[in-house]
């Protein structure tokens, strides 16, 4: 499940020796994918301080990858690391839901 | 019984009209309600309250598709795939090698009920990862369990809609035959909430159970099917240990064989009075009061018949098989042989242990097992505690009908209350499809109880219409005739007496008559000896006649002689005189003495 290696970067808030990983799942170019695209890098310069890794799966051509991590639903934001895990649907068009998810607040 | 019709993609409808292509659904009945199967390519809707057996229809179609080698999807929105693989796997269905070999594909679709939301979202990740395995797998069916659970994500009625017409409209592109399950429950808000979902549905098909009387009823109905005929009813149908069991209400078109040769009843006397016995394929109801010898006069025939190698199946929701059979050990009936042989095999259950179709289905499967030439129900009667009279009337109308097709001999017995009700007697209303009626009661005739028998009725054949004496003896049964006179039928001690008193009235005629002879002897004998009596009289009258007449004569002869001697003398005086007065006149004349 894990497609990205962990390269020993610290997250400065956290400081638990853990990549913060997220993982953006959309379809192609749907209206709402773009929105989340464009939407997640705009949250990555405001609130993503500390070092990260972003991953952006496309569903239509990786299924795999959406069955592994049972996404239904697109846009969805899943934070993979660190644990727990959480899941974000929508375009993220609203960010004070999307920041207090992800416990960037 | 339907017969399953997975194997086929399609299957060629049952009517003569072009219809759209269709897909056996591989479910026992359900063929037959959705005259050849679901539509193919198209969506199914199947809806109904918790527990009504919608995941079941379901996995039953994908799992017999994928068993012949039709891959399919399966995904669940509600139960964890380790869970449903489980269940499936109690009704006998291995899905992991189906799922090994690629032929089933079983997808735990988990919504993560902590997810945040945040802007708009569509489904596209589900259809992505069905898109991909059925490409994959080559899958072409697919079921979607409780889509109702993922449509909840949008929380609101518009987003659901366009969701589940964007998931509609993909599946149909994709000439998937789809299967979609919904919850439903009366009087709530998904009943209208998904009220779009039986338009956009092409088959539409409604599960429901209910407990009347306190058993569970399951029903199915299916409410539109778009370019194709269906049967327009409520079919009952159960979930038995080999899936789901679908009993379509019979059709107008009754497809009973006719009435077959004559099968002996097991009593030479019955037999005789039925013209050869009872029929093959007939529907034989023995019918009567409580202790009127019913379960007797069954298994007399059922022992016969296991005797000649024919099967049995006797059906009884009366007793234990085993206090059956020690029961019909005192009328020297022994079913063990039969039972060790395998030509009898008994069933029993409880009707109240589950509902009609439960039972119907219970019946029919061990028809189709076992094979038997003849099926036995103890009793009908009992039938009304599976619930409704409407229920046990369906199991019974519906086994009879499942007999006739077949061509089996069917003997119901039926306790009645009385003998007064007709009705009671020639059994609940269905007398239509009931070939002979043999009726027996209890009779109380000079203080005693005796058994009667009358053929009621018997389609097809002659019968005696007339009361016999019906007895159970340690020999098994006997049928007499019964004494018919001017104070009725009189059986028992009552018909024993009068034919003793016949007996004594003969003996006493027959007396008087060698009385009379006797007499008519002893007086001819009188007669004879008065008349011998008479003629000795006679002859002595006659003898002492003789005897006087001689004596008489003697008498008459002495005097003569006397007389002569008189004469003599007198002559001789007058001879004496005349000479003297010859003499003294001179003529010489004599003179005779007479």
């Amino acid at each position: 499940m894990n497609r990205s290696n962990p390269k020993a970067k610290t997250r400065g808030a956290e400081a638990q020796g853990e990549t913060y990983v997220l993982r953006l799942f959309m379809a192609d170019n749907e209206p709402n994918s773009k929105q989340a695209r464009e939407n997640l890098e705009q949250l990555q310069e405001t609130y993503l301080k500390m070092p990260h890794k972003k991953e952006i799966v496309d569903v239509l051509e990786d299924f795999q990858a959406a069955l592994e991590n049972n996404v239904l639903v697109t846009p969805c934001l899943i934070l993979v690391s660190p644990l727990p895990r959480v899941t974000v649907f929508g375009n993220l068009s609203n960010t004070e839901r999307v920041v207090t998810a992800l416990r960037l607040m | 019984m339907a017969k399953r019709t997975t194997n086929e993609k399609t299957k060629s409808p049952a009517t003569k009209a072009p219809q759209l292509p269709k897909v056996g659904t591989g479910i026992i009945g359900l063929d037959d309600v959705l005259h050849g199967g679901f539509p193919t390519g198209r969506t199914t809707l199947v809806s109904g309250g918790p527990g009504t057996g919608k995941t079941i229809i379901g996995m039953e179609f994908l799992y017999r598709s994928a068993v012949n080698g039709e891959p399919g999807i399966f995904v669940t929105f509600e139960e964890r795939a380790e869970a449903l693989r489980k269940n499936t796997l109690s009704l006998g269905w291995d899905l992991a090698p189906l799922e090994k070999d690629g032929k089933f594909f079983l997808f735990g679709a988990h919504v993560d009920p902590q997810a945040a939301i945040s802007g708009d979202f569509n489904v596209k990740g589900l259809l992505a990862i069905v898109e991909g395995k059925a490409k994959s797998m080559g899958a072409r069916r697919i079921v979607i369990d409780a889509v109702d659970v993922l449509m909840r994500i949008f929380d609101d009625p518009v987003r659901e809609r366009n969701e589940l017409y964007a998931l509609h409209d993909w599946l149909n592109d994709h000439e998937m035959t789809t299967i979609l399950t919904l919850k439903t429950s009366a009087g709530g808000d998904t009943a209208s909430r998904y009220e779009f979902l039986d338009y956009m549905a092409d088959c539409l098909i409604q599960l429901d159970h209910r407990v009347v009387e306190q058993v569970l009823t399951r029903r199915m109905r299916v409410i539109k099917y778009r370019g194709s005929s269906y049967i327009h009813k409520e079919h009952p149908f159960v979930i038995a240990d080999n899936g789901v069991n679908i009993i379509p209400v019979s059709t107008v078109e009754l497809q009973h064989k006719a009435l077959g040769p004559k099968v002996s009843t097991g009593h030479p006397r019955l037999d005789t009075m039925l013209d050869g016995g009872y029929r093959r394929a007939a529907c034989v109801l023995l019918s009567g009061t409580p202790g009127t010898g019913k379960t007797t006069l069954a298994n007399t025939f059922v022992a016969a018949a296991c005797e000649r190698g024919e099967k049995v199946l006797y059906i009884n929701f009366e007793e234990s098989g085993e206090a059956m059979v020690s029961g019909m050990l005192s009328p020297g009936i022994d079913l063990r042989p039969a039972l060790r042989d395998g030509k009898l095999r008994l069933m029993t259950a409880a009707p109240e242990a589950m509902g009609a179709e439960e039972h119907l289905f219970q019946a029919l499967r061990a028809i189709e097992a076992f094979q038997p030439d003849h099926v036995v129900v103890e009793a009908m009667s009992s039938c009304n505690r599976m619930g409704t009279k409407q229920a046990a009337y369906e199991y019974l109308i519906r086994l009879v009908n499942a007999c006739k097709e077949k061509g089996l001999m069917m003997i119901l017995t039926n306790q009645t209350a009385g003998f007064k009700n007709e009705n009671e007697i020639t059994g609940m209303d269905m007398s239509s499809i009931i070939d002979t009626v043999i009726f027996l009661r209890l009779i109380d005739i000079g203080g005693e109880i005796n058994r009667m028998l009358m053929i009621l009725k018997s389609r097809g054949q002659k019968s005696s219409n007339q009361y016999r004496e019906f007895l159970i003896t340690d020999k098994g049964i006997d049928v007499r005739d019964v004494y018919v006179g001017g104070g009725g039928v009189l059986t028992g001690a009552a018909r024993q007496e009068q034919a003793a008193k016949e007996v004594l009235d003969a003996r006493l005629k027959r007396l008087e008559i060698e009385l009379r002879e006797h007499n008519i002897k002893q007086k001819r004998a009188e007669m004879e000896a008065e008349i011998a009596r008479r003629k000795a009289e006679l002859e002595t009258a006659e003898a002492e006649l003789k005897a006087l007449q001689l004596d008489e004569g003697l008498v008459q002869e002495g005097r003569d002689i006397r007389g002569r001697m008189r004469d003599e003398d007198a002559n001789s005086l007058r001879l004496k005189e005349r000479v003297r007065q010859h003499k003294e006149r001179g003529t010489g004349r004599k003179e005779g003495a007479k």
